[in-house]
């Protein structure tokens, strides 16, 4: 196997609530390399969407670290090159971070186009005329393009999701989230989605997929993570995992997804 | 014997129609004022509220930068001043009443602060509008402040997770995603707000502010007839607050019709 550039290390992360006595994550340490494509998988309650939001801080770890591009994110504070203590801006860390969810979450008082060009005007500040050309371009990519004048309610949700996948992409981040992004999708419109994320994953995009799509986690994903309890109870390559699961908990649920 | 209506006495009070005509306007101003006051300040109460400034932020951390899960220190890391005084006011304004208010704003506050005694369109007396614009915006804004509130928190968390995974900072996040759309949600209740106050600013009356009701009182000093003038005063709030919270529940009805999702 290729060498890659670790992207995110995640070590003993933990998340406690209730102090202590509930434990969404209890120690999951995982490597994330440049151009990973990793599918995460588990019953539901086993804290799987708990540690891919974790990874862009929307929910607050209790314990370990998360290191990105050498900056242990978990932390207020880091020591920059030359040594000096800088406060951690978690704005600037999310915009490498693209997120993807499972309720879309668009705008709905936005059109498309502006649902798409208001972070990079915003947050990046580049001028409208050129977030509008990029964003109709995401948009010509998933097939959108005509669509750029609606609101999210006049779309259907599989052309939501996918709006809602360029949108993050808009912002070109290094890596891309993906939480249960066609759970909330009618069968015949998962396809359309999964599709542009296959897509995106040949590209090279650095990805984290937490799913319940088995087929799209065995040929597209390169790594597989089986999480149950808050626990990362396996890892490997999703065709031999698959075939042939050794921990007992990710042979029953496999038995009863596939 | 007498009767509780007395017709006759219609004619005896119709000389003073322009004092009632004068006390509409003052009524419905006094609204008006007294909800972009409340409403203002209802808005910076609201986000004080919802703040997340902790000056003992740092006391909650533990020696490896996790944050605390329990204790004393856990505690205070998450006090926050601002949301204290906010929720303060609330509660003092919420929990004492109107005629209070007004009475302390008016014999106090503006005792202490000289006014202007000029007349706005000629027979409005500023130095007593004022203060009754004010105290009842205060007591409003504490009102509505729960409105806002309610309002901002009912838009889906997910947006603002969109949001703040986009890159967007809290304050972008309120300015552009929550507030537009809280705001259309919490418009109707805005509005009957405006309904409410036009029946409380009544109380103004006490302090001087020439309303509707001082009319009534007027009238009585005047002529010795009180019913009628009352009935009259009545017809009047009824005249503005009926078709106004109609008109709301129909433009409520017409915005709700294009939410669906």
């Amino acid at each position: 196997m290729e060498t890659r550039d670790n992207m995110i290390r995640v070590t003993d992360l933990k998340k406690h609530y209730k102090g202590g006595s509930i434990k969404a994550l209890d120690g999951v340490s995982v490597d994330i390399n440049k151009g990973d494509v990793i599918a995460v998988i588990g019953p539901s309650g086993s804290g799987k969407s708990t540690f891919l939001r974790s990874l862009n801080l929307l929910e607050e770890p209790t314990g370990g670290s998360i290191v990105f591009k050498g900056i242990d994110i978990t932390k207020k504070k880091y020591k920059d090159a030359s040594g000096k203590t800088v406060k951690l801006n978690i704005d600037e860390l999310r915009q490498k971070m693209g997120m993807v969810f499972q309720h879309f979450n668009l705008f709905p008082h936005m059109t498309i186009l502006d649902n798409m060009t208001l972070a990079p005007m915003k947050v990046k500040g580049i001028s409208k005329a050129e977030a509008e050309k990029k964003a109709l371009e995401l948009l010509d990519r998933v097939g959108l393009k005509d669509r750029a004048d609606a609101y999210p309610i006049q779309l259907s949700g599989g052309q939501k999701q996918r709006v809602a996948i360029v949108r993050a992409l808009a912002m070109e981040p290094e890596v891309m989230l993906f939480d249960e992004p066609t759970s909330a999708l009618d069968p015949e419109m998962v396809g359309e989605v999964l599709d542009v994320m296959k897509e995106l994953a040949e590209e090279g995009m650095t990805m984290v997929v937490v799913t319940h799509e088995m087929g799209f986690a065995r040929e597209v994903g390169n790594r597989l993570l089986f999480m149950a309890d808050g626990k990362l109870l396996e890892q490997g390559d999703p065709k031999e995992l698959f075939d042939n699961p050794q921990n007992p908990r990710l042979q029953d649920f496999l038995s009863k997804v596939l | 014997m007498d009767q509780f209506i007395q017709l006759e006495n219609f004619p005896k009070i119709a000389p003073y129609a322009e004092l009632f005509w004068q006390g509409t306007l003052v009524t419905v101003l006094l609204a008006l004022f007294t909800v972009v006051i409340g409403f203002c300040l209802a808005l910076i109460l609201a986000l004080m509220r919802m703040s997340n400034i902790r000056p003992f932020r740092a006391l909650g951390l533990d020696s490896d930068g996790h944050p605390r899960e329990k204790g004393f220190l856990a505690l205070l890391s998450r006090f926050n001043p601002l949301e204290f005084i906010a929720t303060a006011y609330v509660e003092i304004l919420r929990s004492t009443p109107v005629l209070v208010q007004v009475f302390i704003i008016y014999y106090g506050v503006f005792s202490i602060i000289e006014l202007p005694g000029f007349q706005l369109f000629g027979f409005i007396k500023f130095d007593r509008f004022l203060p009754g614009v004010v105290a009842l915006g205060m007591n409003s804004g504490a009102y509505l402040c729960e409105i806002i509130r309610s309002g901002i928190q009912s838009i889906d968390s997910g947006q603002t997770e969109a949001a703040r995974s986009l890159g967007m900072s809290q304050g972008q996040n309120m300015r552009y995603i929550i507030l537009p759309q809280a705001i259309k949600n919490i418009l109707p209740s805005i509005a009957n707000e405006f309904v409410v106050i036009i029946k409380e600013s009544a109380i103004t009356y006490t302090i001087g502010v020439q309303d509707i009701m001082s009319a009534v009182n007027a009238v009585r000093g005047a002529t010795f007839i009180i019913i009628e003038p009352l009935l009259v005063a009545t017809a009047i709030y009824f005249c503005l607050c009926f078709p106004t919270s109609k008109i709301i529940a129909y433009v409520e009805r017409r915005m709700s019709r294009g939410d669906k999702r």
